[in-house]
């Protein structure tokens, strides 16, 4: 077979992994190209893009050390990229520029790509947000200093967010998952599937990123403050009275002692 | 700027440019002897040259297709000579592959521009390319004042209408071309485990008298095959490789290739360049 011909439609493979998908549904396309498809190992092929798209990602990994080194002895990397490379070339969409923005393409691409039934996915799916969300909140410029606010909660008062936070529940620790990975061998059975619900914040003025573990009751608050509803909206909406119970006064007077939020008093 | 020894007889001992590297070689200045570059991170970063500062640099390249059949442009050669010569490299290594290539609708009679991949890709191993690589580098080393040294690629599946084994392929190669050999030691185990073929056995049937460079890096094996990894450390495998290729010969270089990852421990790089050195004195 003429080399430059063969050369020619692995070259066309690599550069549009949809391409050999749709060689693979319909291998007789391949024949108007004037190669057997027989001959092709266009799996192969599909895996290798995957290779090539994993160092096109290389620099990822300064933000995701564990999710790529996860990726790596669960053997998931080369399945992971292939299948990230035909969607880009499905979808006609180039890689974005920044390393950020690649961070979020892949994250958004493996929410749907992941089965949360298989647990090596599940693990993936922790880790990688567990890293993301440290990675942008890092990134973020601190604020100029934190205005003077209540932490003593009423039913007037509006909680919001003092600085940036990001909410995940996981089903297993990601901070365990980390440790384990820092081992000499890495035993995904020791890993313990346990609900886990962090938050992940930075106070406005500050430069650390701390990482809260969260109660069923704290994560829910933190994720409906908005900076608009109020702590009677928030009862109303939990047990349709507009006073406050006690445990939310608590639950909020809680959150704000850690200095997660604080209140403004809303206007009468 | 420092330059490589060009007489020097000693077997010299280098890392590629990677995140790692312009910190270890900033705290230990006197463990390696060169920093290896692509010609394709000085095009498109500069500043990467800087590290020519501390230790001399060997330029590597992926931009010259020399398994290919659509030859690289005259740009890009003349930048790969400036960097030749600004960096004063005592060799320029390139990969026994290819990185472009017809596009496939060029039958249509229709002008279209040849697809260019990013990563360097095995050829058709057949008597073909031979005689093209062969065409090829001859009309390429006219243009720079250093040898061009091959690479061997990994294989990671059959390529229809080889006719050729790795080691076949690359022996008619170097007999025919008379260059040198970048013997990368990981590349050939992947070829080997990925054909399923004794490593051990089939590394003596290289022309190993050719070896001006050796390469070393990681390797995993995922969803069937083996691949490359330069963000795992070598196998034991791939030492068992170095001391029967330093059995016989002496390369100029041995470049550890530990490029992917900025979190790569430097611990291993400290044991694996020990590791060469004590090879290099058995």
């Amino acid at each position: 077979m003429i080399a430059g011909r063969i050369h020619a439609i692995m070259a066309a493979g690599l550069e549009d992994p949809d391409l050999l998908a749709r060689w693979q549904q319909q291998p007789e396309l391949m024949r108007t190209c004037g190669v057997d498809p027989t001959t092709f190992d266009l799996d192969a092929l599909r895996k290798f893009a995957g290779l090539s798209a994993k160092v096109r990602h290389n620099g990822l990994r300064f933000s995701l050390p564990s999710t790529f080194r996860f990726l790596s002895l669960a053997g998931l990397e080369i399945e992971v990229f292939a299948a990230y490379a035909a969607k880009h070339s499905r979808e006609r969409k180039p890689y974005a520029a920044t390393n950020e923005a690649r961070i979020v393409d892949l994250v958004e691409f493996l929410q749907d790509w992941l089965d949360p039934n298989q647990p090596e996915h599940s693990m993936l799916w922790d880790l990688i947000r567990h890293e993301t969300a440290l990675a942008q909140l890092r990134n973020l410029v601190a604020e100029a200093g934190q205005p003077d606010c209540e932490k003593d909660p009423t039913a007037r008062s509006v909680p919001h967010i003092a600085g940036h936070i990001i909410l995940h529940e996981m089903n297993s620790d990601p901070r365990q998952l980390e440790k384990l990975l820092r081992r000499k061998s890495f035993d995904p059975e020791k890993v313990r599937p346990v609900r886990v619900r962090l938050g992940y914040w930075k106070p406005g003025d500050g430069t650390e990123v701390y990482i809260l573990e969260l109660d069923e009751l704290g994560y829910h608050l933190l994720s409906l403050v908005d900076g608009r509803r109020s702590v009677a909206d928030f009862s109303r909406r939990f047990n349709g009275k507009s006073r406050p119970a006690r445990n939310l006064l608590r639950a909020f007077a809680d959150l704000a002692q850690l200095g997660v939020i604080c209140f403004d008093e809303q206007a009468a | 700027m420092k330059y490589v020894d060009a007489h020097s007889r000693e077997v010299a001992v280098g890392l590629a440019l990677g995140p790692i590297v312009p910190e270890f070689v900033s705290a230990n200045p006197d463990l390696i002897d060169y920093v290896e570059i692509p010609f394709e991170q000085l095009r498109h970063s500069p500043e990467a040259g800087s590290i020519q500062q501390s230790l001399p640099v060997i330029l590597h390249c992926a931009s010259m297709s020399v398994a290919g059949f659509v030859p690289a442009d005259q740009e890009t050669l003349n930048a790969i000579k400036r960097e030749a010569e600004r960096t004063r490299t005592p060799w320029i290594g390139e990969h026994l592959a290819f990185i472009s290539a017809e596009a496939i609708d060029n039958d249509k009679g229709e002008p279209t521009k040849p697809t260019s991949l990013t990563y360097t890709v095995c050829p058709q191993m057949s008597e073909e390319t031979v005689e093209r690589v062969t065409d090829n580098l001859a009309a390429l080393q006219t243009l720079f004042n250093v040898p061009l040294i091959l690479e061997n690629s990994p294989q990671y599946f059959h390529v229809p209408g080889s006719s050729l084994s790795m080691v076949d392929f690359v022996t008619a190669v170097i007999e025919r071309s008379g260059a040198g050999l970048l013997l990368d030691l990981t590349h050939f185990l992947i070829s080997m485990l990925n054909t399923r073929k004794d490593a051990t056995h089939e590394i003596e049937r290289l022309p190993l008298e050719q070896v001006v460079e050796v390469h070393i890096s990681g390797l995993s094996v995922q969803s069937g095959i083996a691949w490359d990894d330069h963000a795992s450390p070598a196998p034991p495998e791939v030492f068992d490789l170095l001391e029967r290729v330093l059995a016989r010969v002496r390369p100029r270089a041995v470049t550890l290739e530990y490029n992917w990852s900025p979190h790569f421990p430097e611990s291993v790089v400290f044991r694996h360049i020990d590791q060469i050195h004590q090879i290099v004195r058995s």
